[in-house]
């Protein structure tokens, strides 16, 4: 039983994981918060797998753990890492054949993202990842329309910060 | 929205697989240990009613008896113990409550709520203990003063009342500072997103 629960979370995950891997790079800055935060991610992930009754598909609840263990869970990392920071680290984004542009619009993308606080960050995030307002606003806890107003002030100042 | 779309079909595009990790790989991570905040709070508060509640230990019970029973504060020592104890249990069962209801698939702000909840109540815990050892304190000056009221002087009068005044205050100030510092310290973080959260909502 606990093997198969295992496996089938295995499996999930690893489908998902760049759900993971996106939070990671936009609420840290340098590869070893990076790891930190994705590992207390894929523990709290497993914990409470046993609880999720799959009346939600495993990526929306993913996003909703990944994304609480992001804002409310995780402790900065204590060790530091001497060279790397978002310039570099915004990141090592490319190893495949890619378009020159989008990489540098990324770069810059994820150097802005950087600069909100961690809510303006979840709301950006889940609008990035075509969310509709009904699953942002129960993700985060807040009213469907100020879910929506404070979301075009993050745009806003999203926007700003991409085009001085 | 027009300058963001450009952004968005970039995010869109980015490849997936740079960090990709095996299933391997994703086992040996969710069995590894912890260090979530939920985790240090429930050890802090864990150690916080131990160590409470082991203070009697460094304590002589036998001579602290004797010295009750020449004060006349036997009765008082009796009743506020047992009244302690209950209250004691009743701030475990409360802290085992409120932090089995936390859960990471609530909502952010419930999420939040429910940790600080937890913190709070052994911070209320914490606060009932420095008051019952405020007023302790404060009942053994009284009956000192009481028991031994003809052999005293004025100036040792004011001088025992000012001695306890000062002690108590430093005890409760010094537990006060290190307990800002602990938990200012450990939920910074979590704070400050609670409050930007429920500003949105305000």
């Amino acid at each position: 039983m606990q093997k198969d629960l295992e496996d089938k979370f295995l499996k999930e995950f690893e489908k998902n994981q760049n759900i993971a891997h996106k939070i990671c790079r936009i609420y840290t800055s340098n590869q070893a918060a990076h790891n930190d935060l994705f590992q207390e991610i894929t523990i709290q992930l497993w914990k409470n797998y046993p609880k999720f009754r799959g009346d939600a598909k495993f990526s929306t609840w993913m996003y909703r753990v990944a994304l609480n263990t992001a804002i409310s869970l995780y402790r900065k990392s204590t060790r530091r890492v001497k060279t790397q920071d978002i310039s570099d680290v915004a990141y090592k984004i490319s190893s495949s054949p890619y378009d020159d542009t989008e990489e540098l619009q990324l770069k810059s993308l994820y150097k802005a993202i950087h600069k909100l606080n961690d809510i303006d960050k979840a709301l950006i995030f889940l609008y990035l990842e075509d969310k509709p307002y009904k699953e942002i606003s129960e993700t985060l806890g807040i009213s469907s329309v100020n879910a929506r107003v404070k979301m075009n002030r993050a745009k806003e100042k999203l926007k700003q910060m991409l085009n001085p | 929205m027009d300058k963001l779309e450009k952004y968005k079909k970039a995010w869109d595009n980015q490849p997936e697989d740079v960090n990709k990790i095996s299933k391997k790989e994703i086992y040996k991570l969710s069995h590894s240990k912890s260090s979530s905040i939920v985790k240090w709070i429930l050890f802090i508060g864990i150690l916080e009613f131990i160590v409470f509640n082991s203070l009697y230990m460094f304590v002589d019970m036998k001579e602290a008896y004797i010295e009750y029973e020449r004060l006349g504060l036997k009765g008082f020592v009796f009743w506020t113990s047992i009244l302690a104890y209950g209250i004691l249990f009743y701030f475990l069962y409360l802290f085992y409550v409120n932090y089995k209801a936390i859960s990471i698939s609530d909502s952010t702000k419930v999420l939040m709520t429910k940790i600080l909840k937890t913190r709070k109540t052994v911070r209320n815990y914490v606060l009932f203990n420095l008051t019952y050892l405020g007023l302790t304190m404060f009942a053994f000056t009284v009956a000192s003063i009481q028991v031994d009221f003809n052999d005293l002087t004025n100036k040792q009068l004011v001088l025992t009342i000012i001695f306890m005044l000062v002690a108590t205050s430093i005890t409760l100030g010094l537990f006060y500072l290190f307990y800002q510092l602990l938990y200012g310290i450990l939920l910074k973080k979590l704070n400050k997103n609670y409050k930007e959260l429920s500003k949105i909502d305000d």
